[in-house]
């Protein structure tokens, strides 16, 4: 007989994907065929729809990573040690990708694959190289109580470090990155508007499918290694 | 807050700091080594980048330096089981983690005595002088920053494997802002940077910095060491 809870949780993922295998693709096509070029940077800023999903991703991710983590320390429960990293890996992943989108997009259009004065890439990079630290430690402590007790306070430190590296990062520097969103709403058309938002929800369902897949395979993987322990216990 | 105890683990550190030497002398002779190496390696004249690369280069200089105290007091904590002392005594683990920031501050400051001189005269000294009081300002608002949160980092990572190489790993990214704010307020102290406003948000930030990792450290420390 099936567990009611993992099919449950197959259900969610399942259903996830199958939300994300429609959106892609349609916002693939919007973003080639339906959305029209910028009128300064022409077709090249069509990567906009991806980098900056992408970077919202990353951080909402993070932020259910930390989330968790929060959780964590205050009920102790260890379920929620999983919840916790599974968004955080993810969130290293689609980090990478909002760096090299976004390194790309500096190219085409200030000239140079890096530009230090640039507050929203420096605030990224900060906190881009803060979690690749949280899995050093985390991989240096035996898997336990222990390591997720670790994890879950440098994961809530982040927290921290976010509004810090953003005013730190604003404290000499000259703006060129484009600010498309403003305190009076989007800078940018219907059509424009509709895509990007489009794209965005195509990300966030991606990265929902891909937290339930993980965390459901990590949690097989666990109980692989209690049952491994207690085989070799009885032996 | 148990006051007697607050001050019996920071006089424990600064006594074995004393009597031992193991700690300052080596941050004294790594920050001046290191401007020695910025020195030749930039070359002679006035450094290339001009105030503000080489105040950059004193506040590398410096977190390296307290990374060095910081993984030092820990390890030989571990070594002569003082840790399992700490754990095992009656009072609140936040105070361990505040003796330990008090301790390192007070490390940081005397090797500042040495090391702000030993700036001036390397990279600066045919240049005007700085508002002494602003940049003495900057530097003690750094020290409590790096000195809290480094406390904190330092506690996790003596836990765990290869724990030398993890404390700066885990430490560098938070001591990006902080270096950056510090290098801002430092370079605004000298000549013709200085700008009474701008100053004034150079500290804040700084005030911020470490009114924020304080909390942290405070809140989160008894997770820390827990065992």
């Amino acid at each position: 007989m099936r567990d009611r809870t993992t099919a449950a949780r197959l259900d969610r993922a399942t259903c996830a994907a199958l939300v994300t295998a429609v959106l892609m693709p349609v916002a693939l096509g919007l973003i080639f065929f339906y959305v029209p070029n910028d009128a300064d940077q022409g077709f090249s800023q069509r990567i906009f729809y991806f980098h900056v999903p992408i970077a919202m991703t990353t951080y909402a991710l993070f932020a259910w990573g930390a989330l968790n983590a929060a959780r964590y320390l205050w009920t102790g429960d260890l379920s929620l040690d999983l919840r916790s990293y599974v968004p955080m890996h993810l969130g290293v992943i689609f980090g990478t990708l909002t760096l090299v989108t976004g390194s790309f997009w500096a190219k085409v259009s200030w000239g140079t694959w890096w530009y230090w004065g640039s507050t929203e890439l420096n605030t990224f990079l900060i906190i881009f190289l803060f979690y690749c630290a949280y899995f050093m430690l985390r991989f240096s402590v035996d898997p336990g109580e222990k390591r997720a007790r670790y994890s879950a306070v440098y994961a809530l430190l982040g927290v921290g470090l976010i509004p810090i590296s953003v005013l730190a990062v604003h404290l000499g520097q000259d703006v060129i990155h484009p600010i498309t969103f403003t305190d009076h709403g989007a800078q940018m058309d219907g059509s424009m508007l509709f895509t990007f938002l489009m794209a965005l929800a195509a990300m966030l369902s991606l990265a929902v499918a891909m937290y339930l897949v993980e965390l459901r395979g990590k949690r097989l993987d666990e109980q692989v290694t209690r049952l491994r322990r207690l085989a070799e216990g009885t032996r | 807050m148990n006051r007697r105890a607050f001050v019996a683990l920071v006089r424990k550190d600064l006594v074995l700091e004393l009597r031992g030497s193991e700690v300052v002398l080596a941050m004294v002779t790594f920050v001046v080594a290191s401007f020695v190496l910025f020195r030749f390696g930039l070359g002679g004249g006035r450094t290339a980048g001009g105030t503000r690369a080489a105040t950059g280069l004193l506040w590398v200089a410096i977190v390296f330096t307290a990374m060095l105290a910081l993984a030092r007091t820990f390890a030989r904590e571990r070594e002569h089981a003082i840790w399992d002392g700490l754990l095992a005594a009656p009072i609140d683990r936040a105070l361990i983690w505040l003796a330990r920031s008090c301790s390192t501050f007070v490390f940081l400051v005397a090797v500042q005595v040495v090391a702000l001189p030993a700036f001036w005269l390397f990279f600066l000294q045919d240049g005007p002088a700085p508002a002494y009081g602003v940049l003495v300002a900057a530097a003690l608002l750094a020290d409590v920053g790096i000195a809290a949160l480094g406390s904190l980092v330092a506690g996790l990572a003596s836990a765990g494997r290869a724990r030398e190489v993890l404390l700066p790993v885990l430490y560098l990214p938070f001591a990006i802002p902080l270096v950056l704010g510090a290098v801002s307020a430092t370079t605004g102290t000298i000549p013709p940077q200085t700008s009474g406003l701008h100053t004034l948000e150079r500290l804040g930030y700084l005030a911020l910095y470490d009114t924020v990792f304080v909390l942290f450290g405070w809140g989160l420390f008894e997770f820390v060491v827990e065992d």
